[in-house]
């Protein structure tokens, strides 16, 4: 969820005086103080917890997208690789919050750097949440299927990625391409 | 001026002084001439000291002068202060006196004014019994006042609250009056705004009735200010349609002039471009001539160079024929020679490969045999080392044989000894005893034996194998020995089955590259295909909100949307009616209260 506030702040989806700061993983994160936002965050979040525990989540995707014309722009893609073998019974795997948080740390840093080079957003933008799961999980209420919503003429940029040593996850943005070179 | 008549006394003997000095000087200076100098001296010196003694006294003169006038001045300074203290004292006892008298007028003041004090005093204590009596008398009085005073309070009081009452009552009438008059005017004037306004009422209507007309006639009028705009446009672009025709009319003897004249500048210009053409063609054959003589040209040039190139090959084949020794007269034999020299390269190139094939398969082998014979050694001497332990248990057994049929027969001795001795004189059993535990130790000491020969004959056996092994190993290594020397003529004949074999290496391992290319080519295409996003739908579905952010977003444009478009079209229509002058009702209402205030104001 804090991966997903970045992005929303970086790249001026809801204004600036939206956020507010607070302290996570050892950087000064901002994250959104709107209920209708945070509500719907909420919602996800606690769906994905439920998947990952499950190992059922193949991928997220972050997809930005013009409201006036419905064109696709940015497409945030987080790839999880699930360790099928652990289960309850098998003794919890060593890795150290601190190393784990310091990957984090650098995901988020990273996701600041690549606006750098991201093309500006000029109109008005909205964003959704997309979740790639296994094809036999049943859909919950308020969840519906939806298409995967490509870039027709996309960049793509891989970030890096970390690992808890249950879960991989690889980061990895695609923007549309500017007409002007 | 006592003193400064007395100054003046000394300053006039000075001067005498002065003046008698200056006529004695003369006097002296004209009897000094005649020559009795020193009588002159001496009378000069007596004059001096008579002068001096003179001023001396003048001097002491004037000092008693001054001591005189002083004491004079003390005397009547004196005088003066006696004086003047007589005449203190005179006044002062004339004060004294005075204050004297009036000492005794006070005096006499005082006592009349202590017999007056007793008779006030006496008039006082009168005057107090008189007024005591009066006080009470006033008491008396008092009391009565204050009972009748109480009494015109009350009277008072009851006097204020009926006079209270009587200004309530008549504020009350008054302000009843006051509003009777006010509601009467108020009444007055509402009756006046009814009036005016009924006749407000009458005129709006009456205007409205005319605005009515009015509009009605403005929208006829509009409709033919329309129609004559219509008609006036019509007759307009009627009279621009006649202008043109006039003007085409007019330019249609010019134009057909102007044609003939073209047609003819056609013909013409036909004319000239065919022989342009024609010329254009010319030139272009000849060009190519040109071009094709200049590449002749320079063919022949080249041709010429080709030419001397080749008789100087001719005269360097020429040379080689000479220098090489060989059957080579022209190029093919040149040729046939190389390819034939090449051929013997390619050949020997194959037996050089086959060699080095055949010399890294047989370096393996010679490596795996010397893996092998080292094992062998290795084995040989452990082998040794056994069958030396062997030998060594071997001659261990023998001797414990040897020592116990020495100790067998040692026994025996004895035993036959015994027998000896025994048989004649038939002893106790336990001689009996004794034979047999020594028969079984005996009998034991067989069996021992016989393990042990056993044992002797397996180790024996063992280490025969092992010769033979070793023996065996050693004739394979002779063998493999002899085979290195005998490896060449193998490989001839199995180069075919090598080359073979090679070129289905070489076969699949270009297979292998264009797979491994393939390979690549499609991992890529799957990482571009998955960086973009895409999935297997077989195995991967996609799931999201669905009350989600984007959505929202193009709810909130589409009702944005419409509410604009109704805006638009409401705002249209109110257009439309403000330029018609409509009769909507809302729109009338609105035009009424604009002109309202306007005749209010």
């Amino acid at each position: 969820a804090y991966g997903i506030n970045s992005i929303l702040y970086q790249r001026g989806i809801y204004p600036p005086e939206t956020f507010t700061r607070i302290q996570k993983y050892g950087l000064t994160l901002l994250v959104t103080t709107d209920c209708e936002l945070k509500n719907y965050l909420n919602n996800v979040v606690e769906q994905m917890k439920e998947w990952l525990y499950k190992c059922i989540v193949q991928r997220l995707v972050v997809v930005i997208s013009s409201i006036e014309n419905n064109e696709v722009l940015e497409r945030w893609q987080f790839d999880i690789e699930c360790d099928k073998t652990i289960n309850d019974q098998s003794a919890p795997r060593e890795k150290s919050q601190k190393v784990i948080q310091e990957e984090i740390r650098s995901v988020i840093r990273q996701i600041t750097a690549t606006v750098t080079f991201l093309p500006l957003l000029e109109t008005p933008c909205a964003f959704d949440l997309l979740i790639y799961t296994d094809k036999d999980l049943a859909v919950p209420e308020k969840w519906e299927e939806s298409g995967p919503q490509f870039i027709a003429n996309s960049e793509e940029v891989r970030l890096r990625s970390f690992t808890t040593t249950i879960h991989k996850v690889n980061s990895m943005v695609a923007y549309k391409r500017d007409s002007v070179p | 001026m006592e003193d400064l008549e007395e100054n003046t006394t000394v300053f006039s003997t000075l001067r005498s002084l002065n003046n008698f000095i200056s006529q004695r000087m003369e006097g002296m200076s004209g009897l000094a001439t005649p020559g009795s100098t020193q009588s002159g001296l001496q009378s000069q010196y007596q004059q001096r000291m008579q002068l001096e003694e003179q001023a001396g006294q003048i001097h002491s003169k004037s000092q008693l002068l001054q001591v005189e006038r002083e004491k004079m001045q003390m005397e009547l300074s004196h005088k003066r202060a006696r004086i003047e203290l007589e005449k203190a004292a005179n006044t002062n006892a004339r004060n004294y006196e005075r204050e004297a008298d009036r000492n005794q007028e006070l005096l006499t003041r005082i006592k009349q004014y202590q017999e007056r004090e007793t008779e006030a005093e006496n008039k006082l204590k009168e005057q107090m019994e008189m007024n005591k009596s009066y006080k009470k008398s006033m008491e008396t009085m008092s009391k009565k006042l204050q009972e009748k005073e109480s009494k015109l309070a009350e009277a008072n009081e009851t006097i204020t609250v009926l006079k209270g009452k009587i200004s309530e009552l008549q504020w009350n009438i008054m302000n009843q009056e006051m509003q009777m008059t006010s509601q009467d005017s108020q009444k007055k004037e509402l009756m006046e705004q009814l009036d005016v306004q009924q006749k407000k009422w009458q005129e709006a209507s009456q205007q409205i009735q005319t605005l009515q007309a009015s509009q009605s006639l403005l929208a006829e009028y509009e409709q033919k200010i329309k129609d004559l705009e219509q008609k006036f446009s019509q007759q307009e672009h009627d009279a621009l349609i006649v202008k043109n025709m006039k003007a085409e009319l007019a330019r249609f003897p010019k134009m057909e002039r102007e044609l003939r004249q073209v047609k003819e500048e056609n013909a013409y210009f036909r004319e000239m471009k065919e022989n342009n053409g024609l010329l254009k063609e010319e030139v272009e054959g000849l060009q190519r001539k040109l071009e094709r003589y200049e590449k002749v040209q320079a063919q022949l040039v080249t041709v010429e160079l080709e030419n001397e190139k080749l008789l100087g090959k001719l005269k360097n084949w020429e040379k080689l024929e000479q220098s090489t020794g060989l059957n080579i007269r022209t190029p093919d034999d040149l040729s046939r020679q190389i390819v034939a020299l090449q051929q013997r390269e390619l050949v020997l190139k194959e037996q050089n490969s086959t060699i080095t094939n055949s010399a890294r398969i047989l370096e393996k082998a010679r490596q795996q045999l010397q893996e092998e014979i080292l094992r062998i050694q290795s084995q040989l001497l452990d082998e040794k080392k056994k069958r030396e332990q062997h030998e060594a248990l071997v001659r261990r057994l023998q001797k414990r044989v040897l020592l116990l049929t020495k100790e067998r027969d040692g026994m025996r001795a004895i035993l036959e000894s015994y027998d000896s001795e025994l048989t004649p004189s038939e002893h106790s059993p336990q001689l009996n005893r004794r034979m047999r535990e020594a028969e079984d130790m005996v009998q034991k000491l067989h069996a021992h034996n016989t393990e042990l020969e056993a044992q002797l004959s397996q180790v024996l056996e063992e280490v025969g194998n092992h010769k033979q092994r070793a023996e065996m190993l050693e004739v394979e290594m002779k063998v493999l020995k002899s085979q290195e020397c005998t490896a060449e003529p193998s490989t001839i004949i199995t180069k075919e089955e090598v080359a073979t074999l090679r070129m289905k290496i070489e076969e699949l391992e270009a297979e292998r590259s264009k797979l491994e290319e393939e390979n690549r080519s499609l991992e890529m295409k799957l990482e571009k295909l998955t960086l973009q996003g895409d999935y297997d739908p077989s195995r991967t579905k996609v799931l999201h909100f669905s009350m989600n952010p984007a959505s929202l977003a193009k709810q909130q444009r589409k009702e944005e949307q419409q509410q604009l478009q109704e805006e638009c079209e409401r705002l249209r229509e109110l257009v439309r009616v403000l330029e018609g002058g409509g009769s909507v009702p809302a729109n009338l209402e609105g035009v009424g209260s604009f002109q309202s205030p306007q005749e209010i104001a």
